[in-house]
């Protein structure tokens, strides 16, 4: 079977931890940027930049340390780490010898910018646009958002609907974030386990994920990714249901704001449009997971029962399509389907390497609220039984080894059993037949073992 | 004397064990691949079967069981 990795959601400050510095400090170079860091960071390290921000010299470490209360030392570490690591503050020998914290000069002054005001505007193109003619309100650019988020998933789940809006871009960074594999034979890429993980989050922690996999993928399309960077959190600081001027903009950035749009971070009604709105998934990205209301709504829309039938009451071929990734459907009306959960199809399911647990989990986190008032949620017939499929595939144990037999007396066999017990390389023993088994990295030792003490008479 | 035989223990439920020496009698796989009977839940096979065995066995099993679903 195939091993599952888990996958792993960072947030901005552990992806900014994963950067060199010399790009930390270039991305500081921007207010914004500087002021969605500040707002990730722990408390207390708020509170250290700010005591720190207008003290033009170093400040040793001996007085940092006495801020805080001997009792929170713990906390007090992890606001040291979380500056050190985000380069907020480098540490630097003062005159004297005593060890200090320095500032990061291009931090400061944009700090000071964000909070002070000055400098340039953080949105490109200074004029003021005139009123647009087809302004787009709220609703419409969260609908809008989705619409493109969705066809993203559908693409994944290998339905047909709506997946023409899907470029080459955005396969390409599927393929690269490993949740969807290319075959040979077959013209579009397949999903992996671990796309399948994917599809199971919510929306929020999608687009983030997504979003950093792109970031990896956007110094191989010859793009700056501190100019990226820096944009994504513009865009963050952004307000909803406003539009933007695309002047001013760099060649880079252009190319960005065209893949944003096809993932639906962005609204532009033309490719040439020099206006465009961003969307709520953009907005709520810099603040990490925080989760999308769009979420709750369409929670729980799954019923089932204990003949394995499966009714899911939704009009999203979406949500349909991602239920019969381990589910066989049997009918389709307008705001309901019914499927079965057959061994065929968890069998199926499985060999893709989608593990019993992940199907559990899924229909767990969809069920109907109705079906919340249960206790178990999910009748245990229907989760045994998927576990069961899945340990009925598994019902082998295969260890490489060596068998060792026909010893002439009980006396020899216990010896050699017990040295290679005290090695921990005898995997099976049987003093009744006199049989045991080494596993193949044991053998050579046990070997020179039993040529050693061989009994003299054989 | 010590007879020192390489391959691979095989630990399983007694079903499968008597499965598997059924499938030893049968040749199923054109020849012999169970080295010696363990015991209740233990095998020793021959390990050039393993890849054989890995990929027909989900087959096999396959055509014992049939669905109970209705439709």
């Amino acid at each position: 079977m195939a091993t599952t990795r888990k996958l792993d959601c960072k947030n901005l400050h552990g992806y900014l931890k994963t950067l060199p510095w010399h790009v930390l400090d270039k991305l500081y170079s921007h207010p914004a940027t500087c002021l969605a860091v500040f707002r990730q960071l722990p408390d207390l390290s708020k509170h250290y930049v700010m005591r720190m921000l207008f003290i033009e010299q170093h400040v040793s470490q001996s007085v940092v340390n006495l801020w805080v209360n001997s009792k929170y030392q713990d906390e007090q570490k992890q606001a040291v780490t979380a500056l050190t690591d985000l380069r907020v503050w480098h540490e630097e020998t003062m005159t004297g010898g005593l060890q200090g914290w320095k500032m990061n000069q291009t931090f400061r002054k944009n700090m000071k910018i964000a909070l002070l005001g000055g400098g340039n505007p953080w949105t490109s193109g200074g004029e003021q646009l005139a009123p647009d003619k087809h302004s787009k309100d709220i609703p419409f650019l969260d609908k809008y958002a989705l619409e493109r988020w969705e066809c993203v998933l559908h693409f994944m789940v290998g339905s047909t609907e709506g997946t023409e809006g899907v470029s080459r871009d955005i396969i390409d960074v599927l393929l690269h974030a490993g949740l969807m594999k290319s075959d040979s034979l077959e013209p579009l890429p397949s999903i992996t386990p671990e796309g399948f993980q994917f599809l199971l989050m919510e929306t929020g922690s999608q687009v983030w994920y997504f979003v950093l996999q792109y970031l990896e993928t956007v110094e191989q399309r010859g793009m700056d990714l501190i100019e990226c960077l820096s944009f994504l959190f513009q865009l963050s600081f952004s307000t909803l249901g406003k539009d933007y001027s695309t002047e001013g903009m760099t060649e880079n950035q252009l190319k960005f704001l065209q893949h944003l749009r096809e993932f639906g971070l962005v609204y532009q009604r033309k490719r040439k449009s020099n206006r465009y709105y961003p969307t709520l998934l953009a907005i709520n990205l810099a603040s990490g997971l925080s989760g999308l209301s769009s979420d709750s709504q369409r929670s729980g829309y799954l019923v089932v029962e204990t003949n394995y039938r499966v009714y899911a009451y939704t009009d999203s071929p979406l949500q349909v399509a991602l239920l019969a990734l381990f589910c066989e459907m049997l009918y389709r009306f307008p705001t309901m389907s019914i499927g079965n959960l057959t061994r065929t199809s968890i069998r199926d399911a499985l060999a893709r390497g989608i593990t019993a647990e992940q199907m559990v989990n899924f229909l767990r986190s969809h069920v109907h609220p109705m079906m919340l008032k249960n206790n178990p949620v999910i009748p245990p017939a229907i989760t045994d039984q998927i576990r069961l499929w899945e340990l009925e595939r598994n019902r082998f144990k295969f260890t490489d080894g060596v068998l060792y037999s026909q010893f002439l007396s009980q006396t020899d066999f216990e010896l050699l059993r017990d040295y290679a017990k005290d090695l921990g390389v005898c995997v099976w023993d049987s003093p009744e037949k006199r049989v045991m088994v080494v596993t193949r990295f044991g053998h050579d030792d046990v070997k020179k073992f039993w040529k050693r003490n061989k009994p003299s008479n054989s | 004397m010590v007879n020192v035989t390489k391959g691979i223990l095989v630990e399983c439920d007694p079903a499968m064990k008597q499965f598997l020496l059924h499938l030893d009698d049968t040749e199923a796989f054109g020849r012999k691949f169970v080295i010696q009977d363990l015991g209740e839940n233990c095998l020793f096979i021959s390990s050039d079967i393993l890849e054989t065995l890995q990929d027909k066995i989900d087959d096999i099993m396959d055509r014992l069981s049939f669905p109970l679903a209705e439709k």
